[in-house]
């Protein structure tokens, strides 16, 4: 029996040893470092859809889809802008309600906001633009859309004309954001809203849409936002071309998996402004300085073809 | 909005090593890793010796079986024998042949139930020799038996405090979980490591037992047919 112990013990005393030589720590798995993606936590509706393009739907401004997000993060654009925001309304007696909120809470900013001087001053317009065309982008593509509507910003903007135009259009709109109280956009909304239907037919309209047509896959808002925002940071506007507010680019690229940009952009709509070929190449531009991009490859589907409108005021994204 | 960032948190460092284990687990933990340790150490120092008794024991039958059938006189093989401590079938001649030859000392020869007390004398020592070669398998068994639940309770208790303290630090990264939870299984892995060798060498040791307790049964038939040849030509 001592014989047996003796070898157990000798047995396992050096088990014991080899498994302290052959197993020292656990080595720890190689994990592929994962990309963390910030994560937004936002209400459905804000998803964009993209939807089966339908090859019956005309090309739209993608602007003119977004009329929610205009409402709701910027109520009081059309108190600060009589004249622009009435360029998407056709009706004409309806936007004199809606500016005259504006002039208590924006004493600076229109010395004229009343909109009953507008028609008065309709015949006008002719002679008003020549002085001021370098001064004031607004001007020029404003007469075609709209014979009331603009005439009106004329007067406006002869008075304020020194101040807009060092300031983006941006910086005009967020005095009035803080003197405005929530009931008064409220108000403001429930006018402006049955206006806005005659512009834009829908909230959603038919989009040319992926060409795949998967209708479950969906770019989230934020997804757009980084892509918009990634390209907006590469992009230098023409900021002191004439009407250059007005020049919205339309630029359609395709992007490979690995976020670079596979041939080369094109841009989809044109303009009378002369200005309007450096707006496009600039636009060309950002978009291949900015590659690559990083999206999420799991909805490639969705990026693979992106339209970007690229708006001086606010770049906006079409899928 | 509300931005969540993913974050990876760095892991705790944890050595995972056979003394780390053991010396990061409970103590109800390190008792019962201890205790399979132990039976683990005995079980084996009980199969190294049934190994070499049932080796040797085999031998001896062998050896002893040559000598037997060799033709050489019982009278002398017992003279040979019978000094010596015998085991296995030299132990049932000596005893047989003892009776024998008590049997006939005296004036009067108790022939007459000579052949049930050589039987009987046989029986006696085959069982004790099969109790020889038994001792301690008993405890191969109940090692093979109760080790994986020793270990296994060991693995249920360190889990348990494994959660309280995740419950504790209200983690649930998995780098919190793990270290416990690999504590606790070690306890199971001794377990296991004590319980295989232990079943696996009680069942070879019980069928080998077996086997050299029915040789000398063959034997001691043998053996018993052959006196009484003797007795009843004496007789």
């Amino acid at each position: 029996m001592r014989a047996g112990l003796i070898a157990s013990l000798a047995g396992h005393s050096a088990i014991l040893f080899w498994g302290l030589l052959a197993f020292p720590d656990a080595e720890s798995f190689s994990v592929p470092q994962v990309e963390s993606l910030p994560v937004d936590l936002i209400p459905v509706e804000e998803f964009t859809r993209l939807r089966i393009g339908e090859r019956t739907a005309e090309v739209r401004d993608v602007a003119a889809t977004q009329p929610s997000e205009t409402e709701v993060e910027e109520p009081p654009q059309p108190t600060d802008r009589p004249g622009e925001s009435q360029v998407e309304q056709p009706t004409p007696p309806t936007p004199s309600p809606a500016p005259t909120p504006a002039p208590e809470p924006q004493p600076v900013a229109d010395p004229e906001p009343e909109p009953e001087p507008e028609p008065v001053a309709a015949p006008e317009p002719a002679p008003a633009p020549p002085p001021e065309p370098a001064a004031d982008p607004e001007p020029a593509p404003e007469p075609a859309p709209q014979q009331e509507a603009a005439p009106a910003p004329q007067p406006i903007v002869t008075s304020v004309a020194p101040r807009t135009k060092p300031a983006p259009p941006r910086r005009t709109q967020e005095p009035p954001r803080e003197d405005l109280n929530t009931e008064e956009i409220a108000a403001l909304l429930n006018k402006v809203e049955p206006e806005r239907q005659q512009g834009n037919a829908s909230q959603e309209p038919a989009s040319l849409g992926s060409r795949n047509g998967a209708q479950n896959v969906r770019m989230s808002q934020s997804e757009l936002d980084a892509l918009r925002g990634q390209v907006a940071a590469c992009w230098n506007p023409p900021v002191g071309a004439v009407g250059a507010e007005e020049l919205k680019v339309r630029v359609q690229f395709n992007l490979s998996q690995d976020g670079q940009v596979s041939g080369n952009p094109r841009v989809l709509n044109s303009n009378g402004n002369p200005a309007f070929g450096a707006a496009a190449s600039s636009a060309v531009r950002a978009v291949m300085r900015c590659q690559p991009y990083s999206l999420p490859i799991a909805k490639y589907d969705a990026w693979q073809e992106v339209i970007i409108n690229f708006d001086p005021r606010e770049m906006i994204i079409g899928g | 909005m509300e931005t969540l960032v993913q974050s990876t948190l760095a892991a705790p460092e944890h050595e995972l090593s056979f003394f780390a284990l053991f010396w990061q687990a409970h103590i109800v933990v390190k008792i019962v890793m201890i205790g399979l340790l132990a039976a683990s150490v005995w079980c084996w120092a009980i199969i190294v010796d049934k190994i070499l008794l049932i080796g040797r024991t085999r031998r001896q039958m062998t050896r002893f079986e040559t000598v037997f059938w060799s033709g050489q006189s019982l009278e002398e093989l017992y003279n040979t024998l019978h000094n010596r401590v015998n085991h296995s079938m030299a132990a049932l001649f000596v005893a047989a042949m003892r009776e024998w030859k008590r049997s006939h000392e005296g004036q009067r020869p108790a022939i007459g139930s000579l052949q049930q007390r050589i039987d009987r004398v046989m029986d006696v020592t085959i069982q004790r020799e099969a109790e020889r070669l038994e001792n301690r398998l008993l405890i191969l068994a109940t090692v093979g038996s109760s080790a994986p639940f020793i270990g296994l309770f060991g693995t249920v208790w360190g889990i348990m405090t494994a959660f309280q303290a995740i419950a504790a630090s209200e983690s649930t990264n998995l780098a919190v979980v793990a270290p416990g939870i690999a504590e606790a299984l070690f306890a199971t892995a001794l377990g296991l490591l004590a319980a295989i060798p232990a079943v696996i060498a009680f069942n070879k040791f019980n069928s080998d037992v077996g086997k050299a307790v029915a040789r000398m049964e063959g034997f001691a038939d043998e053996f018993s047919a052959i006196l009484s040849r003797q007795i009843d030509e004496r007789g």
